[in-house]
């Protein structure tokens, strides 16, 4: 499970918070220490860009949704209803 | 005189903000909360799975919120505010409703039960295994999402399209932070084994 470097930080830690560095919910402190290892360890390395690739193809695939425009218009006709009351 | 505005005491009342009349609650709520309506969609579907749903999710979560409208302080959040009611109608009016597979909140699946890539292959292996994820059809990609448990694909969805900070998603999901960052990533990490099955299988254009 490791590069077989030693590591100022265990790789398991480095690797739960992949997700939070990534989508930049670290402290300053963490982001530096996680980037050290990152760049000296590969399979660690590995790791993080699979998960960004993971990101980058969901937001991609999914991204941002227009709803149809008859629930615009529903939308807009209840809430005038409601407002009229 | 010095004028002193910070302090409550201070003048004869004027730090309150007068009252706000239903008319204009209802103008700043029309002006303000229904232009989310595309992301309170989006969002809607991704939970539902289904177009029909999701409209009627968005129609109860604006009916829900403008009657709850008075309650919300104003300044605040109103982004996460809206999709806190999207979540929380979600939850009573819908979940139950539909036949999920998953019966259990997401995070009770331990770690073991979630599939694992072989994710620690070294060297050359890493890069074929992004760039097989990079070539995937965007089909593929939403039926994996579709497939994974409400509470991950909420968690990612939130972050990844709608941008919002694991903060706001834990307000709006109504659990702490810590429960956001294992969702998100325990998300990810089943989509990332889940399409590392479909590249396998040469499910490549995304369409059989």
């Amino acid at each position: 499970m490791s590069c077989g470097n030693p590591h100022a930080t265990a790789c398991t830690e480095v690797i739960a918070s992949i997700s939070a560095y990534i989508d930049g919910e670290v402290t300053a402190e963490e982001y530096h220490v996680i980037t050290v290892h990152l760049h000296e360890c590969p399979p660690c390395g590995h790791e993080e860009q699979a998960h960004r690739a993971v990101k980058g193809l969901v937001i991609r695939a999914i991204g941002r949704t227009q709803a149809p425009t008859s629930l615009h218009a529903r939308v807009r006709a209840t809430f005038r209803s409601i407002e009229g009351q | 005189m010095s004028a002193d505005l910070e302090s409550p005491e201070a003048g004869d009342g004027a730090a309150d903000p007068p009252p706000v009349t239903d008319a204009e609650l209802a103008s700043i709520f029309e002006s303000e909360a229904l232009a989310y309506l595309d992301q309170l969609y989006g969002t809607a579907l991704r939970m539902t799975r289904n177009q029909a749903d999701a409209e009627d999710l968005v129609q109860e979560t604006y009916t829900k919120a403008f009657a709850a409208f008075r309650s919300f302080k104003q300044g605040t959040n109103l982004r996460a505010w809206l999709f806190r009611i999207l979540r929380n109608t979600y939850i009573n009016s819908y979940r139950k409703a539909q036949r999920q597979p998953y019966s259990t909140s997401a995070d009770e699946l331990s770690d073991t039960q979630l599939l694992d890539v072989d994710s620690r292959a070294p060297g050359g292996a890493r890069s074929a295994e992004i760039e097989a994820l990079e070539r995937l059809g965007d089909p593929v990609i939403t039926e994996a999402m579709n497939s994974l448990p409400e509470d991950f694909r909420t968690a990612v969805y939130l972050a990844d399209v709608e941008g919002f900070s694991y903060k706001e998603i834990a307000e709006i999901m109504e659990t702490p932070v810590g429960t956001v960052m294992s969702r998100v990533h325990r998300g990810r990490k089943t989509l990332r084994s889940l399409l590392a099955g479909y590249g396998s299988t040469d499910a490549v254009g995304g369409e059989q």
